[in-house]
């Protein structure tokens, strides 16, 4: 090749990351390495002293409060990440296989909610769901409620708002593992003598599950740290770690409690992401 | 062909796929519901979400309008601009050293720019707060601080989508170039640039819309006066429900919609957003 004789003369690629990578050591690296240290250090009187320690952990990991937002954090995880496999599979399966006119602007139509925050989507819940919402006031004017009940804040109202917030992203996961089947492999299931229905449970979802385990671990991920909806859904009783992060951080000011609440949590979901990842490889392998 | 028969046969006997077609029906009331929902209830005359709205004002548009939701939303499309031409600037040199060169280190480089992809934004906006406390930045908090942070989240978005249209780049075509006696810049200034033009607008506008849509990070590094839309809007909710939010939630909504159906129109989007999310 021409280029290696020439180009790597000087080591030009070192010049080319040199800007972007300091970038990166010095607001992405650092602050991330100083909020590691924080969460090992003891602070007192709203400031951080130098004074190292494991208390922070201790109290985190033994207070029920702080199982309990765990607990939360990793139920509404799973559960978004389920549900948006649940729907998101149908829809990407029909995106990927429908044959009409209108198959781009359906899948832009699909895709479009990404381009909203996630503030102004979860609004729109916000408005369905309090005490004064859409939802009550349709089922009061059925006769299917006597009063008004409060729909939120609860963990149910956080599972339904972020499940509609990050269902494109199970779309997209799936559409691209079932975009990616030969579609032979289905023509000759048929050819063989297998109905449609069999050959999509024996031929087509097998071969589409490592791409649908790639939407849940990416859905999961993204819900246990969001902050919008949960702090707009939710209340002081349904806290999950993002917001009692938030908390600690600029209303407690509690610089390393919210340290080493963020540090569990990180290293939480890494471990958990990891478990998937392996288990989704032994999937490959062994199909 | 034969693919084509089966499934129009399938179709035909209508068991199947006509159920298919019934859940994503439902899946896509689920998913722009809410939206339509909010659209709808900021035209109501009074102070309450009636739906479907009584009556038909716009007193809440004017309202959305007035400096208060503006400057915010003026804040955001300035900080969105200046992410998104930053990580492009930076996202151009690192794409082209990640996939044009194999040497030590490239690895833990790859990691390094897609690790803010992988670490929750919301970590590192509480790290970058930490950071501008530590060396006496406090100053620098709000725009400077907010800019700093969007580039980093931003960068993996822009060089992702960069390196995606070097990868579809012909090998050829700089050989090609170099052979009839191009020198280095002129190829990548004339053959390079051109093929990759697309790629590179795609990656802006991608960066540019997680700017312009974040939370997470921003509600660490915002202070008075130099607040995003977005937490702007997070910050009015604690009053409850306002006719005024809903028709400020539909502009931000409508921003990127328009900016990217112009963006594709012109250079082409489609071909990024499957690589864009792919691992």
């Amino acid at each position: 090749m021409v280029r290696t004789s020439r180009w790597s003369s000087v080591p030009a690629h070192w010049l080319l990351v040199a800007v972007p990578a300091a970038v990166l050591l010095a607001f992405f690296v650092l602050p991330n390495a100083l909020l590691l240290s924080a969460s090992f250090l003891k602070s007192e009187a709203q400031q951080l002293t130098a004074e190292p320690t494991l208390d922070n952990y201790r109290f985190l990991l033994t207070r029920p409060l702080y199982l309990q937002v765990f607990l939360r954090t990793f139920v509404v995880g799973i559960s978004v990440g389920l549900i948006d496999v649940a729907l998101g599979y149908p829809l990407a399966y029909f995106l990927v296989r429908t044959r009409g006119r209108w198959k781009g602007g359906l899948i832009a139509l699909s895709l479009a909610p990404l381009l909203a925050s996630v503030v102004v989507r979860t609004y729109g819940w916000y408005i369905i769901l309090n005490r004064f919402g859409v939802a009550n006031d349709m089922l009061l004017g059925l006769g299917l409620l006597d009063e008004r009940i409060a729909f939120m804040p609860s963990t149910g109202a956080i599972i339904v708002g972020l499940a509609h917030a990050l269902l494109p992203y199970t779309v997209l996961t799936i559409m691209s593992s079932l975009n990616g089947i030969n579609p032979n492999l289905e023509s000759a299931a048929m050819s063989l003598g297998a109905t449609r229905t069999r050959t999509f449970v024996n031929v087509v979802l097998p071969l589409s599950l490592p791409g649908t385990a790639g939407g849940f671990i990416l859905v999961f991920s993204i819900a246990i740290s969001a902050y919008a909806t949960p702090a707009i859904l939710g209340g002081p009783a349904t806290q999950v770690a993002a917001t009692a992060i938030y908390g600690f951080i600029l209303q407690i000011l509690d610089w390393s409690l919210g340290a080493a609440l963020a540090v569990i949590l990180i290293a939480s979901s890494l471990a958990l992401l990891y478990a998937a990842s392996r288990l989704g490889a032994r999937q490959a392998v062994l199909r | 062909m034969m693919a084509r028969l089966f499934s129009a046969r399938w179709r035909a006997n209508s068991g199947p796929w006509a159920l298919l077609r019934a859940v994503v029906a439902l899946v896509y009331v689920f998913s722009l519901g809410p939206i339509l929902i909010t659209a709808a209830v900021s035209f109501n005359p009074t102070n309450r979400s009636f739906f479907p709205p009584r009556g038909f004002s716009l007193r809440w548009w004017e309202r959305a309008f007035s400096p208060e939701w503006i400057d915010p939303l003026l804040f955001s499309l300035k900080l969105g601009t200046l992410t998104a031409l930053m990580s492009t600037l930076l996202a151009l040199p690192l794409a082209f050293a990640l996939f044009r060169y194999r040497f030590r280190g490239r690895d833990a480089l790859v990691a390094l720019t897609l690790g803010p992809l992988m670490l929750p934004s919301l970590v590192t906006g509480v790290g970058l707060l930490q950071l501008f406390q530590y060396v006496g930045w406090r100053e620098y908090l709000g725009f400077g601080a907010l800019l700093v942070g969007h580039v980093v989240i931003c960068l993996p978005f822009a060089v992702r989508t960069v390196a995606i249209s070097l990868h579809t780049l012909p090998p050829n075509v700089e050989l090609a170039a170099a052979s009839l006696g191009a020198t280095r810049w002129r190829t990548l200034r004339y053959v390079v640039f051109p093929l990759i033009k697309s790629g590179i607008i795609a990656g802006a506008v991608f960066a540019f819309i997680h700017s312009f849509t974040d939370v997470n990070l921003s509600i660490f590094l915002a202070r008075p006066g130099e607040v995003p839309i977005t937490v702007k809007i997070l910050g009015f909710l604690e009053f409850g429900f306002a006719p005024t939010l809903a028709a400020v939630s539909v502009i931000t909504l409508l921003l990127p919609l328009i900016l990217v159906v112009v963006v594709e129109r012109v250079s082409g989007l489609g071909d990024f957003i499957y690589g864009d999310h792919r691992a």
